[in-house]
């Protein structure tokens, strides 16, 4: 490949100069004249029979123009994807406590306030499930839909993988392990809270700006519930104060309900939710409780992996199907087993629900099996970065699921690079031998490895369009389907163009993800953007190359193949070099077309469901992660000292983005490992606002030292694969395995917060409805 | 009630209640969005401007606190071409910038930690920054952006 100028090199994020200004426009800050305000009361119970519920009194309030429930959208406003379980507003009954039920628009926010606390709604409360493992006894009250196989209705789904069988082969093995590991919930936290605006067009349709990943979805879910074509129903996402995996349903949901309140009242509708009414309201990542036993040889071969769990999706599907399916093709880990069988059951409860969040599955998984890994070589005797280079998976090894891996496999480079960048053999010896001194302090270092398989995989149909066009002032143009909620994919497709083309990339401009002007692309979720969307925009790129192309030979009167490029110029075996421009123009002379549409589609994959075997990913990222921790073994306090990445991400199109992504993921991982924890008691949150629902700050997070490896994929543009969700799925098993190097003290329950590190077990405290009752009824 | 202020270097007077905060004054009274509110308890730093020199969250103050007094918002922080100024450029140089929701408040809050520490140490910024919250960077770019331009200063200075 000739050397690359645009990709890999330094590059300023698309749209970033506005964010450094304070100029850039989310949906929250979106002033129309005449805009209404919406709010949406909310259920208080988590789960009840709707015994009553009537919104006229709201009507009757000063400056209230319209109430909306279910009734007002068609089929009850019944949607979701994959499975139909959700509701625009609640039907029924509820599920959830923060479950929205009716939503008013008014002049004012106040006045929406008053609106909502004037409608009559008698709940009837039933008998709710709030412990993942009660929620398939015969006698469990019904949460999920009922199923037409009979199964029970609180039964999600089971996947599972399967190969040999690991039973029998763990009985021979010399060194086995058999251990219990469990997370909890975790809320994305995204700065930016869920909002939405709606608007009537006059053609009767409805533009809705929403702040969400996927804008075809919500389209179509809008143009289902309130019965209009598609073409009625715009949906344009503007920039995304952070998502994470987070702005679905719920965000969905909002955008249903303002299109409908714009339809009614013809006139805008905005809906912006407090930080209360998005924490009660929203979907979080799903708790896993988890079975693992490993097998191995004297010499610290790996033979077998029985991987059993449950997963709690809560009130309502949203992503779990595909984050179960996800979690059980990681569940092993990425090493290579004789045999090995992992079964993954999903359920309904009533403890909030459960939805997509960054690594998906995969972080829930691999906090479980990278210690169980740790306590395997802990048995051995063994280093437990020796371990995993001896059993780590490589070109032409057969993965558990029977997939022979063929390319771009960095793991064992990953991990030797990140050994060597943080001295993990100088500071593992020293710590293991280390005295205990008159502080209590003990410190430790642990490591974690992971692969996550990029895009859908057998999750669905992979494909993406991007479209390019060439405008008059020379300027360029590109769409794409799949959303930058701050990910960098914008500025990434941005030098895939400019590098197909030749062209400095402060000629491109990328447009907003708007479903009337780009393709669906399918949703941006997996980690899939730069791969999908990032080949999608070199296709497109490449056909408009080639009409300029055209235009240049015939100025230069020489071949296609005669062509070289001067910087942007053109030139030709004899002839003056001629500008870009030039070849614009000529271009446009000759009739050529200025503009094109690429589409990818992702190699052809396969999973059979029912055996648990077949091909899950075209391709997989790798990585590892070092973390050194000083433990207080007198408090239990861990203060990180430091943290050590390197992945294989293929090769790295914009640098500076990669690493916010990795360091920005770690974060969330080290939150993950040390104190988050959605705690929901009898189905009410206890933390719902950042005073009590921690996220790290600067002043938490150590310094990281990040790397890359770059096994290029060969069907990635320009060889890249992902970042976004692996950067934190490795973070907090290498944390919690450092703390039981630190302190002999292995935290088998996240998070590793200074209760479990000190007692080994969390204090119990007293629930209380309270921080839920009142934040939903503030005005 | 009539609020008047110095508001980034300009003499504003605005009639408004007297019982809403400086965040709701600037962004639903004078227009000006680029403060965000995320959280409204002072927890996150999104609303965080100046008061006075003084880095403070815009949702904890009242409004009729303002009065007379100079407030300086990200629509004030700037170079003199209206382009953005050394933190900001190296904002996005150093790729300190992903969703972009936090980063008024970041940009503020690095101004006012400079106005005060013009050497600050990686550890005094991380400090000075604890009460901005980011979900999406892990700090570092951000760290990183604010040192460099620390050190640009000085040389400048010198
Ligand atoms: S909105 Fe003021 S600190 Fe969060
Ligand atoms: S850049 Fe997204 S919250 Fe900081």
């Amino acid at each position: 490949m000739a050397e690359l100028k645009y990709i890999g090199k330094p590059a300023q994020r698309v749209g970033g100069l506005e964010k450094v200004m304070g100029k850039t426009k989310y949906v929250g800050d979106y002033n129309l004249p005449g805009m209404l305000y919406a709010r949406t009361l909310r259920s208080d119970l988590p789960h009840a029979r709707i015994k009553r519920l009537d919104v006229s009194p709201a009507l009757k309030v000063p400056g209230v123009l319209a109430a909306i429930t279910s009734e007002d959208f068609h089929n009850h406003g019944q949607f979701g994807f994959p499975i139909k379980d959700m509701y625009m507003l609640a039907y029924e009954k509820v599920r959830y406590v923060g479950e929205g039920i009716a939503t008013v628009a008014a002049e004012t926010p106040a006045a929406a306030a008053a609106g909502m606390q004037a409608i009559i709604c008698e709940l009837e409360e039933l008998p709710a499930i709030f412990d993942m493992d009660e929620a398939l006894a015969p006698e469990a009250p019904q949460v999920g839909p009922l199923r037409a196989d009979g199964k029970h209705p609180n039964f999600l789904g089971h996947y599972p993988v399967y190969k040999g069988n690991p039973e029998e082969m763990l009985k021979q093995c010399d060194v086995t392990i058999d251990q219990k590991y469990e997370t909890v919930m975790q809320e994305h936290a995204y700065i930016e809270t869920e909002g939405a605006l709606g608007i009537a067009t006059t053609e009767g349709g409805v533009v809705v700006y929403v702040s969400c990943q996927s804008p075809f979805i919500p389209r179509g879910h809008i143009a289902s519930v309130l019965n209009l074509p598609e073409g009625r129903v715009r949906v344009i996402v503007p920039p995304v104060g952070g998502s994470f995996g987070g702005k679905d349903d719920l965000n969905y949901q909002a955008a249903g309900q303002v299109a409908a309140l714009a339809l009614k009242t013809k006139r805008p509708v905005r809906m912006t939710f407090s930080r209360e009414e998005s924490m009660i309201a929203s979907y979080k990542r799903g708790a896993m409780r988890m079975n693992i036993r490993l097998g191995a040889d004297k010499d610290g071969t790996l033979r077998a992996c029985q991987f059993k769990s449950t997963y709690d999706s809560g009130a309502y599907s949203s992503q779990s199907p595909f984050t179960s399916w996800r979690a059980s093709i990681h569940a092993m880990g990425a090493y290579r087993y004789d045999a090995c069988t992992v079964d993954i059951n999903t359920v309904y409860t009533n403890q909030g629900y459960a939805g997509a969040y960054r690594g998906f599955g995969n972080t829930e998984v691999c906090s479980g099996i990278e210690q169980a890994v740790d306590e395997m070589a802990d048995a051995l005797k063994m280093d437990p970065m020796d371990f995993r280079l001896k059993n780590c998976l490589k070109v032409g090894d057969v993965t558990p699921h029977s997939q022979t891996l063929t390319e771009s496999v960095g793991l064992t480079d990953c991990l030797l690079a990140v050994r060597k960048m943080s001295d993990w053999d100088r500071k593992r010896k020293n710590y293991s031998n280390q005295p205990v001194n008159g502080d209590g302090k003990r410190r430790g270092i642990g490591v974690a490895a992971l692969f996550h398989g990029t895009s859908l995989g057998a999750e669905g149909a992979d494909e993406a369009t991007g479209t390019i066009e060439l405008h008059d002032d020379n300027l360029v143009t590109l769409t794409s389907g799949l959303t930058d909620y701050g990910t960098g994919s914008r500025t990434v497709y941005t030098l895939i163009a400019a590098e197909v083309l030749g062209i400095d990339p402060s000629r491109i401009r990328v447009h907003l993800p708007d479903t009337n002007t780009a393709k669906d692309s399918g949703p941006t979720v997996a980690s899939r953007a730069t791969m999908l969307g990032g080949n999608a925009t070199k296709v497109a790129a490449l056909n408009l190359l080639q009409n300029l192309d055209w235009a240049a030979a015939d100025l230069l009167n020489c071949d296609l193949h005669q062509l070289q490029r001067v910087g942007e110029s053109y030139v030709g075996p004899s002839e003056e070099p001629v500008s870009w421009e030039t070849v614009v123009s000529h271009a446009r002379e000759m009739g050529l077309v200025l503009s094109a549409h690429g589409k990818w589609t992702a190699p052809l994959i396969q999973w059979d469901e029912e055996h648990g075997t077949g091909i899950p990913y075209f391709a997989y990222h790798f990585g590892a992660q070092v973390a050194e921790v000083e433990v207080d073994m007198n408090t239990g306090l861990t203060d990180v000292i430091g943290l050590w990445a390197v992945h294989d991400i293929g090769k790295v199109i914009f640098p500076q983005g990669a690493y916010g992504q990795l360091y920005g993921g770690i974060s969330h991982g080290f939150g993950y490992a040390l104190y988050e924890d959605v705690d929901y008691m009898d189905g009410y949150l206890q933390s719902v606002n950042f005073d009590t629902y921690l996220i790290p700050t600067s002043a938490d997070m150590p310094e990281i030292h990040g790397g890359f490896v770059e096994a290029e994929f060969s069907q990635g543009p320009f060889g890249a694969k992902n970042i976004a969700e692996p950067a934190m799925v490795p973070t907090a098993p290498a944390i919690l395995n450092a703390i039981a190097h630190a302190s002999g003290r292995r935290i088998r329950k996240l998070p590793a917060n200074l209760e479990r590190v000190m007692l080994g077990e969390a204090l119990k405290k007293k629930a209380s409805t309270v921080s839920c009752k009142v934040a939903l009824n503030i005005t | 009630m009539l609020i008047e202020f110095t508001l980034n270097d300009q003499p504003v007077s605005v009639e408004a209640p007297a019982d809403i905060t400086l965040l709701a004054l600037l962004r639903d009274y004078l227009k000006l969005t680029g403060t965000k509110e995320a959280c409204e308890v002072g927890e996150c730093g999104a609303c965080s401007v100046m008061l006075d020199g003084e880095l403070v969250n815009s949702c904890l103050i009242a409004a009729p606190a303002a009065i007379g007094r100079r407030v300086v918002t990200i629509e004030g922080i700037h170079d003199a071409d209206g382009g953005p100024n050394d933190l900001q450029r190296n904002f996005l140089s150093h790729g300190a910038v992903q969703c972009g929701f936090c980063i008024p408040g970041m940009v503020i809050a690095g101004e006012a930690l400079l106005t005060k520490n013009a050497q600050p140490s990686r550890q005094e910024i991380r400090v000075a920054l604890a009460g901005n919250l980011c979900r999406c960077t892990g700090y570092m770019q951000i760290v990183d952006a604010i040192e460099a331009t620390a050190n640009e200063r000085i040389k400048k200075s010198n």
